[in-house]
């Protein structure tokens, strides 16, 4: 039944920017795949593992992170469930960056031979496929103007938007709040700010009227005020897609 | 490594008779394609323009009409932020397709701008998209090809958010070497990074002025030499390491030195 398919989020967020057959959506839905938790900050996939198969996040977040040779982390992108995690890997074979669970999450993993066989066959999916990488290559390009020209109150507002728009596209507002697990230390490595930087500027977020964040929930009370702030366009998100 | 091909990319010069052979050779080098493949990418309607430098390949919203591949010159990347700053984004090089994410994107987030004068050949878009769709091989060549794009961001996205400005250059002096060595446009002479201080400076995030200061500690440590923009490593093994320089992120067939480091 496909109530209990686990990769139905993930067809049905295909499903908004791609016309599925009825062939593509029972290809989808019989995918092989494994279910397997991590708990908080566990390794989902290492930098340099060869890749035997990709990752759908089903619940709990997950983040991309790259670390220099001084131990410095930067983080790259974060993830929310029904998103891939590592589906470059499955054409690239071996991983460059590390990923790694944000807070207890649960995943599915596809053999990369499964998910290749189906791309081929369906040139839907691998549509599907597509569309996906290449948002995620528009999301990184945003992310290095983000880092590397914005202001630190700006960028943080920036970053706030961009995750309450995908939580938003995968129905996860629950009336203008929204989970938000991030500690302000993954929000530090992600925005190429110090930890003690990131407070004070969510503090004046705060203070500004624009966010709430109280434990572990992010509540959006000026919605126009935070883009304004954070020079948000949503293009780059293709959600219109 | 003299840079020939930026240099007389605008010329009637160049050989027009293959232009996609170099995007050809930049697929190959992680894809292997049969004979029907290549001929098929070969034969694909193209039109060509020669362009001056500063002329824009794509501007930001744009709706897409066709791909276009550099055949010679140079490009980059950009965004503007709100309050008017540039940040580039990435360094085109011949062979490169410009714009391969607008195949299936209806609407372009950023803008591309030549670095140098170029040829440029543009496919219709829709000649692209049946392509790719009629064949798996060249598909997952092409998806290759944008994936590796979307590795070296990622890493762009390291190196303006963790590292110090000297790092910051060395590294994209290394990326470019290696990519250029990579698609066999390198020449044991050094090469020429045909940008400005001022452009420096917006893909590393940084002043001109800051740029300017790096550039002169790197040669006073001896590890770059410059005439003009001709820059020659002159310690190819301590440049990678201020850079922290790992070659994973490209993507490249083959070990992990680099011809470079014989100059």
């Amino acid at each position: 039944m496909s109530q209990s398919n686990h990769l139905e989020p993930l067809l049905r967020r295909w499903s908004k920017h791609c016309e599925f057959s009825v062939e593509d959506r029972d290809a989808i839905r019989s995918l092989p795949y494994l279910r397997k938790s991590f708990g908080k900050d566990a390794y989902i996939v290492r930098e340099g593992e060869r890749a035997t198969e990709c990752t759908v996040l089903l619940r709990g977040f997950a983040y991309r992170q790259k670390l220099l040779s001084d131990g410095d982390r930067q983080i790259i992108s974060f993830h929310i469930p029904s998103e891939f995690v590592d589906l470059q890997n499955g054409v690239l074979g071996i991983a460059d960056h590390n990923v790694q669970s944000l807070n207890h999450s649960e995943v599915a993993t596809i053999p990369r031979s499964a998910l290749l066989e189906i791309a081929d066959r369906h040139p839907n999916i691998r549509r599907a496929m597509w569309i996906d990488t290449l948002i995620d290559s528009s999301i990184f390009r945003e992310w290095v103007v983000n880092v590397g020209r914005r202001d630190s109150r700006t960028r943080i507002a920036h970053l706030l938007c961009e995750l309450v728009l995908r939580l938003r596209r995968i129905g996860a507002d629950k009336g203008g709040v929204f989970d938000f697990p991030l500690t302000q230390e993954q929000l530090a490595d992600a925005t190429g700010l110090t930890a003690v930087h990131t407070n004070r500027t969510l503090q004046t977020l705060r203070r500004e009227g624009l966010i709430q964040l109280t434990s572990g929930n992010l509540s959006v009370l000026d919605w126009e005020g935070l883009r304004e702030v954070g020079d948000f366009d949503e293009l780059y998100l293709h959600q219109q897609l | 490594m003299n840079l020939a091909p930026a240099h007389t990319c605008g010329s009637s010069k160049i050989s027009i008779e293959e232009p996609l052979e170099i995007f050809l050779r930049e697929l190959q080098t992680h894809s292997p394609l049969s004979s029907d493949d290549r001929d098929a990418i070969l034969r694909l309607p193209i039109r060509l323009r020669r362009l001056d430098a500063h002329s824009y390949l794509v501007r930001e919203g744009d709706i897409p009409i066709h791909c276009c591949i550099l055949v010679s010159g140079y490009a980059y990347r950009q965004k503007v932020t709100g309050d008017g700053s540039r940040q580039i984004l990435a360094v085109c090089i011949p062979g490169d397709a410009i714009d391969f994410q607008n195949m299936f994107l209806d609407i372009s987030d950023h803008a591309v701008q030549l670095l140098t004068r170029a040829v440029v050949a543009d496919i219709p878009r829709d000649a692209m998209q049946e392509l790719v769709l009629a064949r798996p091989a060249i598909g997952v060549a092409v998806i290759h090809s944008t994936l590796i794009e979307s590795s070296v961001l990622r890493e762009w996205v390291v190196n303006v958010g963790r590292r110090d400005a000297r790092a910051r250059i060395a590294h994209i002096l290394c990326e470019f070497a290696v990519r250029l060595e990579s698609r066999g446009l390198a020449s044991p002479d050094g090469f020429e990074l045909p940008m400005t201080q001022e452009q420096l400076a917006d893909a590393t995030s940084l002043t001109p002025v800051h740029v300017n200061r790096v550039l002169k500690t790197l040669q006073a440590d001896g590890l770059i030499s410059r005439q003009r923009r001709n820059i020659q490593f002159t310690d190819w093994r301590a440049l990678q390491e201020v850079a922290d320089f790992n070659r994973r992120y490209l993507h490249l067939p083959g070990e992990d030195e680099l011809a470079v480091a014989a100059i």
